[in-house]
């Protein structure tokens, strides 16, 4: 793998990390519900799941869906905060919105995920 | 602001190439089972809580930002566990999707509340001491 794929990642991770920040940004001021979390992770994994889709049917240059996938796919979605925002509202007792977030998190960023690459393939055949 | 998002870049940027060092470390064969993920996701959770409850309230947001959203944001990440998921499924390797998905699930959250619990105690320890 050439440098320039390397370096391309690494540039992609840092556009996912700030889009995944002004997200938080956004929904800051409502602590309710952890949105802004569920929606980089569903936007992100739509997108990852087009682009293994797309890999399957081998319709993408491996560098550009590396880039893409583990750049900036990669970084723009996260679990790190998804698991300790989960633990922090338990502590709090609030339980409910606890496993709300999490179940919410596996429906929507699986289900984004599931629905583009079969959709994809689905086109292909 | 812009001292900010240039720390969210910087470590994004970093815990994007340390998660990929981990991709290249743990490659599989048939890319089914990213080993790499899971590593990724359970010890960024433990570390992200560890430096929440540690120092939180006494770091600058620039602090703040490039750890948390920028290096830990991204050096775990949801949309690879969410592919390997749908991977499996697709070879229907269905109980190796669910045991991958309850894994990281378990195991992450229980790093969390481990990292948080930690974090706190070494904070009254710390406290006890510059009283």
């Amino acid at each position: 793998m050439s440098a320039v794929v390397v370096a391309a990642i690494l540039i992609a991770g840092a556009a996912g990390a700030i889009l995944r920040y002004l997200t938080s940004q956004v929904f800051a001021s409502s602590p309710r519900f952890p949105w802004a979390v569920l929606i980089v992770n569903g936007v992100g994994s739509g997108l990852a799941g087009t682009l293994a889709g797309l890999a399957h049917i081998g319709s993408i240059d491996p560098n550009l869906e590396i880039i893409l996938l583990t750049g900036l796919c990669g970084s723009l979605t996260t679990f790190s905060t998804l698991s300790v925002e989960t633990i922090q509202l338990a502590t709090l007792k609030r339980v409910r919105t606890a496993v709300l977030s999490v179940g919410a998190n596996l429906l929507v960023g699986i289900g984004a995920a599931a629905a583009t690459y079969f959709g994809l393939i689905g086109l292909a055949t | 602001m812009i001292r900010d998002l240039a720390a969210v870049a910087v470590g994004g940027a970093l815990g994007t190439g340390l998660r990929f060092a981990l991709d290249l470390a743990f490659a599989t064969d048939d890319g089914l089972f990213p080993l790499s993920t899971l590593i990724a996701n359970i010890l960024g959770s433990f570390v992200l809580a560890l430096v929440v409850a540690h120092l939180w309230d006494r770091s600058p947001l620039w602090v703040r930002a490039g750890l948390g959203a920028g290096l830990l944001g991204s050096f775990t990440t949801f949309s690879a566990l969410a592919v390997a998921v749908v991977q499996l499924a697709d070879v229907d390797q269905w109980m190796l999707a669910l045991i991958y998905l309850a894994a990281t699930m378990v195991l992450g959250l229980a790093a969390a509340a481990l990292g948080l619990r930690l974090g706190l105690a070494r904070r009254a320890r710390l406290d006890l001491v510059n009283e």
